[in-house]
């Protein structure tokens, strides 16, 4: 920008002269002192000058004035000149002595005169007249009205010379049509005063003042009110000035009408062409000129569509003036001007484009004027072959890059090239092609690329790549020079041999950096540089380089090889590492030198045209100069660049037994386009994994050229033992282009490990100079990578594909123990014994080892399954550590037997078995001290598992069978005191309960009984009348029992109440107790008893309410009198009964019947029993059936039926419940519903 | 208006931001430098647009990357992650996404059928950088397919540029 009048390229702004400022000459404290210098700084801090202003803040440019300040002349005569009318403008064209005489376009002074000397307002700051407030107390004698009269008289004085002065101010300002405003500065007690407002009214009049925004009165204030003021003083200003410039516009406009049609009144170009006499100002010209005055105006009232408007009139009119070298012929001074002009429209255009947010409209119109100048240029003999061109074409992206630099500190928004498009929209739009325009919009839519504007430093990019070229074209007439053609050097090129090319572009692209730098997005930057700035710093480093600044040069090129390294974009590497190493050479850096070249033998790819400069420039760094510290090695660490030879390390198995070994192949191919044959390597280093030292092959010189694929025997080698064969092996360490070296040999080791090859390493050794070039074991230059391959055949060389992953390492384990694990159970075990598992361990190998065996009992998901095993002495839930087998020699082997025992349900059961060996080591009691090799032998132990399920049964199905019966004894009478003892066994209602148990053997196993009893846990509610086991019979037990085989115990119970029947179960008072155990003949079983409890079942109440217990003999005699007893018990805890007793007399032919036949019985009170006798007499024989009594309990009916006497229904009575029957010869009932109601079903057996 | 798209050069990039294969069309041999620069700088932008969709991922079409000097660089992200670039010559037309998302997207087919010949895995080394073997091999001077694919591409969009040149 600084290579362009700031006049022409400043955004313009209403321009505010301000007079009566005038710093004071000394620091005081005077409140108007205070306040003249606030306001001075903060009318001046309203803008500054800036290009870049888009705001539109209503703001003026302040200009601190003289108070008397003279404006200048419209015209160089004087006003009463009779020439005056005709007269023009000093700066005018057609003012011989203006600088633009005769055909000047337009000059910065011209905006210097709008922008320094001529305002649009005008703000004189005055200080009213205040009569002195002391006069009071000076003099106190003196009246008040004639003090008032004297302070009257004074400020009407003073107030009258104020006006004559702004009204001599205004008068000249009225000419020129300035606004003309006052500020009149006033303490804070004038404010206040009741005359003011008649003085200030009286100045207004007296000076001509306008009525509206010219008065202002201003007290001093803080800076913050000032701001206001300021502020407010420039909204009322503001309308005037943008009046006064649309005057000025108007005025301008027609002239230019005036011109525009007097066009044809000017002499043509061809009357004077001929001549070599300035030639005035061509219409186009004019048009140029007036346009450009309008769009600064447009520009100073804040009108930018306006300006941009008349800006491009302009520009359109310089085009054409250019495209005509007669109205502009080249290289002369106006065409100078013109093409200065032509470029700050442009960026003005440009600006106002992206004021408005354009980027486009301003991207295209700077690339236009690009394209169109440069078209001019090839016209004017400095096309692109100068470097003229260039150097303009420089100015143009810098200048762009400057602005929108400035821009983006400040309000523009750099737009971002998305794609307006995404695939689902463009779906969306191709299910919807009826609708035509969405899918042109979907068709067209994209941008120029060419308009998209980016970050300005890609202009600044631009800028120093067209500087370069600017250099490029110097440096080329330089030449020209030297050779002595000096025929088309340019007038421009006695400067540009005083331009520091270098400078700028390393300035240029400094700018470039840091833009980029910043436009780096975030996240890139915490991890790496951006890719776009070290492509910059690249081209900063070329820079360096050529300006001879190789310190610098190889500072960068050390940052951006790291990243290309590290990111594999080798293709970029080897013009760097060129450049980078002819920096070194140039500083003489040996070293580097050395690593650079060695790391660019490793950029095979690339084809050279001499394939051993390389190693010739290598040869000749070595051989010329000495290393600074010769007993150092240089290592040259090329672990992130490409190695020199694509290397691979393959080891034959994947994983070997200790002492045995495995075969290797270490081979180094040559790059195929670079020759290294005379690369004088030393010797290769083969680091291997646990090795202390590394193995060396030396290099030994042969007569015959080394073969493309050359094979190397290394041998055996071990990692623990270094004493091998040392410096013995060597092999040709040369090669061809492309050639390949495989070393082959075995590897073992003593100790369990991994065989690996971690590094090798390449020496040179010439001159005193020692490099090690470390290479990975597995590498290659092509990214592809190659695949492993083995070398089966030298002649005809074959090779193997590797198809194993981590094919460069082998794993070394201890040989697995030979050994032989049996489990001998007998399955399935029963619960509640002792289950013997037999463990064996036979050595079947030809060592001898220390076994020890882990068991471990899984926990079961099984309810109340209490499971233990037991070995030896030790017994455990769970785990079992440690049980030792001994030391068992090759062939032996040793036995435990696990006890298991089960309990709870059945199921299944299992066991883990660890069994441990360790080689005997109770050999090697005479190296004790070698502790080392005791820790390695005790890490080789073998675990072999094994996992046992055992399922389990129960050795017994047990079914119970359980009935009641009513007791029949009569109840004791409700009063007997006997059933108030607490020891009183009340089972009346309970009665008794009648159980047996069936215990089945359900095998598989026999089973040998040795005792069944019953242990009696009599409880209050249960006890155990008599049991069919208590009867001792001798020949019972013991007795083997067969799968199938059955054994059932009969048990009575009494059961007892309290009063109240609960609902629970009453436990089964006793269990029995069966001992028995396996029958077999394995010696493992134990000849223990086990024992299995299985408790009684769990009883119920009987709960009856009322029941009739009919008692009547079996068996009778014909015609012999029996007696039918009918017990009605009242088994309800609380409710009386009434029961009626009816004798069916249809079921009576059997029997002549003595007895009640129908009747009530006193009502049955709650635990109470009534007895009733009949006589029967048989009178048939046979199966008779029993007469039927019926019985009901009428209590129910009579509530009901009292319930519904007031209804006064007389139907009958309800009979009532029927009250159930039992026959206590058949009462086996359990429950309550068993039997029909009546006795009907029984029967008696009549004898004759 | 014709698409006047000039193809410079087609750059495949790995996902780890390896280059794959680059191309060059045009016909100064001693430029092929030069995009395999405007190939690594493009990365940083195609992070920078992949990073700021973020949520709305699968979107393949990054757009224009920027244009400098003479080029004008496009780029395009698989969802497998591998980016392809694009360098037109820089001409004063517009581009229209959807013919560069055409050739992006024959560009992409061309590579996953290329990728597809499973006799690439047989030729990669199956060391430890196993899972990504298949992409730098792709484009290895023994598989020419691919190479013909992509070079077909560009004689494609050469002459298409060319035949509506001449219709207009």
């Amino acid at each position: 920008m600084n290579s362009y009048p700031p006049e022409l390229l400043a955004q313009l702004a209403p321009i505010m002269f301000v007079a009566g400022l005038d710093s004071p000459a000394t620091k005081s404290q005077d409140a108007f002192q205070v306040l003249t210098l606030r306001l001075r700084d903060a009318l001046l801090a309203q803008r500054k000058v800036a290009i870049w202003q888009p705001e539109k803040t209503k703001s003026f440019q302040v200009v601190l004035v003289d108070r008397d300040v003279r404006f200048p002349p419209r015209k160089l005569l004087p006003l009463d000149d009779p020439q005056y009318a005709a007269a023009h403008s000093p700066l005018s064209p057609l003012t011989p002595s203006s600088p633009l005489h005769p055909d000047g376009l337009i000059a910065p002074i011209w905006i210097r005169k709008h922008t320094t000397l001529l305002p649009s307002v005008f703000v004189l700051f005055l200080r009213i007249f205040e009569f002195p407030p002391q006069a009071s107390k000076t003099l106190p004698d003196l009246p008040d009205v004639d003090r008032d009269r004297e302070r009257e008289q004074e400020e009407r004085k003073r107030d009258t010379e104020l006006s004559a002065e702004v009204a001599l101010r205004k008068k000249s300002m009225s000419e020129r049509g300035i606004k003309l405003t006052v500020v009149l500065m006033a303490s804070r007690r004038m404010l206040d005063d009741p005359t003011l407002d008649a003085r200030l009214t009286f100045i207004r009049r007296q000076s001509g003042l306008d009525s509206r925004a010219a008065l202002f009165v201003l007290s001093p204030v803080s800076a913050a009110e000032l701001n206001d003021f300021v502020r407010s003083l420039q909204q009322a200003l503001y309308e005037s000035a943008v009046e006064y410039y649309t005057a000025h516009s108007k005025r301008v406009r027609r002239k230019r009408n005036r011109h525009s049609q007097a066009h044809s009144s000017y002499p043509g170009p061809a009357a004077v062409s001929g001549l070599n006499i300035p030639r005035p100002l061509r219409p186009e010209g004019w048009t140029v000129r007036y346009e450009y005055k309008m769009a600064c105006f447009a520009e100073f009232r804040s009108e930018d569509e306006v300006a941009l408007k008349h800006y491009q009139d302009a520009y359109d009119m310089l085009i054409i003036m250019f495209g005509s070298t007669a109205i502009l012929p080249p290289r002369t001074k106006r065409w100078a001007e013109a093409k200065v002009l032509a470029d700050c429209i442009n960026i003005k255009i440009v600006k106002l484009y992206l004021y408005n947010n354009e980027h486009a409209l301003a991207l295209s119109h700077h690339n236009t004027h690009i394209r169109q100048f440069g078209d001019f240029s090839r016209g004017w003999g400095i096309g692109e072959e100068t470097f003229e061109f260039w150097s303009w074409v420089a100015r143009q992206h810098r200048i762009l890059a400057e602005l929108l630099d400035q821009g983006v500190r400040s309000a523009l928004i750099l737009p971002v090239h998305k794609p307006a498009l995404t695939s689902q929209n463009l779906h969306a739009l191709n299910q919807s092609t009826r609708i035509p325009g969405e899918l042109d919009f979907a068709r067209s839519a994209g941008i120029n690329p060419s308009h998209a504007l980016q970050h300005p430093g890609f202009y600044y990019y631009m800028a120093a790549r067209c500087t370069e070229m600017r250099r490029e074209r110097f440096q080329a007439a330089i030449e020209a020079e030297l050779s002595s053609q000096p025929g088309n050097l340019s007038p421009g090129f006695a400067n540009e041999k005083k331009v520091e090319h270098l400078a700028i572009i390393l300035e240029l692209y400094t700018k470039a950096y840091e833009l980029f730098k910043k436009y780096t997005p975030a996240s890139s930057q915490t991890q790496a540089q951006g890719r776009l700035t070290l492509w910059i710093a690249y081209r900063i480093a070329q820079t360096y380089h050529q300006s001879g600044k190789f310190d610098m040069a190889v500072r960068f090129f050390e940052r951006i090889a790291r990243t290309y390294r590290r990111e594999k974009w080798y293709s970029m590497l080897p013009p760097l590492l060129s450049t980078w190493y002819t920096c070194a050479q140039q500083l003489g850096d040996v070293e580097l030198s050395i690593c650079l070249l060695i790391e660019m033998l490793g950029h095979d790819s690339v084809e050279s045209e001499d394939p051993g400069s390389l190693e010739e420039d290598l040869l000749a760094v070595l051989k010329s100069a000495v290393p600074a510290t010769p007993e150092d090695t240089l290592v040259v660490d090329l672990s992130e660049a490409q190695p020199i030879f694509n290397s691979s390390v393959i080891l034959w198995t994947p994983d070997i037994n200790v002492g045995e070994s495995s075969a290797f192949q270490i081979s180094l191919t040559a790059p195929t386009c670079r020759s290294i044959k005379s690369i004088p390597f030393s010797s290769l280093a083969v680091y291997v994994k646990d090795r202390v030292s590394p193995l060396i092959i030396r290099h030994s010189p042969s007569d015959t050229d080394p073969p493309l694929l050359g094979v190397v025997n290394l041998g055996h080698i071990t990692p623990s033992n270094d004493d091998d064969l040392g410096g013995s092996r060597t092999a040709d360490l040369r090669w061809h282009p492309g050639s390949t070296i495989v070393f082959r040999g075995t590897m073992s080791s003593d100790v369990p490990s991994v065989l690996k090859v971690t590094k090798l390493a390449l020496t040179i050794e010439v001159n005193t100079w020692k490099v090690e070039i470390p290479l990975p074991p597995c590498s290659s230059r092509v990214q592809a990578g190659h695949a492993p391959r083995w070398l089966s055949s030298l002649d005809p060389p074959k090779f193997i594909p590797i198809e194993r992953e981590n094919y460069d390492f082998t794993a070394i384990t201890h040989v697995p123990h030979q050994l032989d694990v049996s489990l001998v159970h007998h399955a399935p075990a029963f619960l509640d014994e002792s289950y013997p598992i037999v463990v064996q361990v036979t050595n079947t190998d030809s060592r001898t080892f220390d076994i020890v065996v882990d068991i471990l009992l899984q926990p079961t998901e099984i309810d109340d399954a209490v499971n233990y095993i037991v070995v030896d002495d030790q017994q455990s839930s769970g785990l079992i550590k440690g049980i030792q087998f001994g030391v068992l020699g090759p062939g032996a082997s040793g036995k435990k037997t696990i006890h298991l025992f089960n309990s709870g349900a059945g199921g299944e059961r299992m066991i883990d078995v660890s069994i441990q060996s360790r080689p005997n080591d109770s050999e090697d009691e005479t190296n004790e001290d070698d502790d080392n090799e005791n820790d390695l032998l005790s890490d080789d132990k073998t675990e072999t598992l094994r996992t046992l399920v055992i399922p389990t049964v129960n050795p017994f199905k047990v079914t119970s069978d359980v009935s009641y019966r009513h007791k029949q004894e009569p109840w004791p009478g409700l009063a007997n005191l006997q059933t108030f003892d607490a020891k009183f066994w009340d089972d009346r209602r309970g009665g008794e309960a009648i159980a047996s148990m069936k215990f089945e053997c359900t095998g598989p196993w026999n089973l040998l009984l040795d005792s069944v009893t019953l242990e009696r846990e009599d409880n209050i509610q249960a006890k155990i009348i008599e049991c069919s086991t208590d009867q001792d019979d001798a020949d019972m037990f013991p007795a083997e029992y067969l799968p199938g085989d059955e054994f059932r115990a009969i048990y009575r119970i009494s059961l007892a109440t309290d009063e109240e029947i609960s609902e629970d179960l009453i436990l089964g008072p006793g269990r029995f107790v069966v001992k028995w155990r396996r029958n077999g003949q394995d010696a493992e079983l134990d000849d223990r008893l086990c024992t299995t409890f299985i408790s009684l079942p769990s009883l119920r109440h009987p709960s009856d309410g009322l029941v009739a217990l009919l008692n009547v003999p079996p068996v009778a005699t014909l015609h012999d009198p029996i007696t039918l007893s009918l017990i009605i018990r009242n088994y309800h805890p609380s409710r009386s009964a009434n029961i009626a007793v009816q004798l069916e007399p249809d079921t009576l032919d059997g029997f002549i019947v003595a007895g009640l036949r129908s009747g009530h019985i006193p009502v049955l009170l709650p635990g109470a029993e009534e007895k009733l006798l009949w006589r029967l007499i048989p009178v048939e024989c046979g199966h008779v059936r029993i007469p039927r009594l019926k019985i009901f309990n009428k209590r129910a009916a009579i509530v009901a039926a009292q319930g519904s006497d007031q209804s006064g229904s007389n139907a009958d009575i309800p009979s009532g419940e029927v009250v159930r029957v039992v026959n206590v010869g058949h009462d086996r009932g359990c429950s309550v519903d068993v039997g029909p109601a009546g006795g009907e079903d029984h029967t008696i057996l009549v004898l004759p | 208006m014709p698409a006047n798209l000039t193809l410079n050069a087609v750059a495949f990039i790995s996902p780890q931001n390896h280059p794959i294969f680059i191309r060059t069309f045009s016909k100064q041999n001693e430029h092929a430098i030069k995009y395999h620069y405007v190939a690594h700088t493009s990365l940083d932008v195609i992070e920078e647009r992949v990073n700021a969709s973020g949520k709305q991922a699968g979107e393949c079409y990054l757009g224009l990357l920027y244009s400098m000097e003479d080029v004008v660089v496009y780029g395009y992200v698989t969802p497998l992650k591998v980016k392809i670039v694009l360098a037109f010559a820089l001409s004063d037309a517009i581009v229209r996404d959807i013919e560069v998302t055409m050739i992006f997207k024959a560009l992409h087919m061309a590579y996953y059928s290329a990728t597809s010949n499973p006799f690439l895995k047989l030729e990669a080394s199956n060391g430890a950088n196993n899972e990504k073997s298949p992409y730098p091999s792709v484009a290895s001077p023994k598989w020419k397919a691919f190479r013909n694919r992509v070079d077909e591409i560009s004689r494609v969009v050469g002459s298409a540029a060319n035949s509506q040149t001449s219709y207009s």
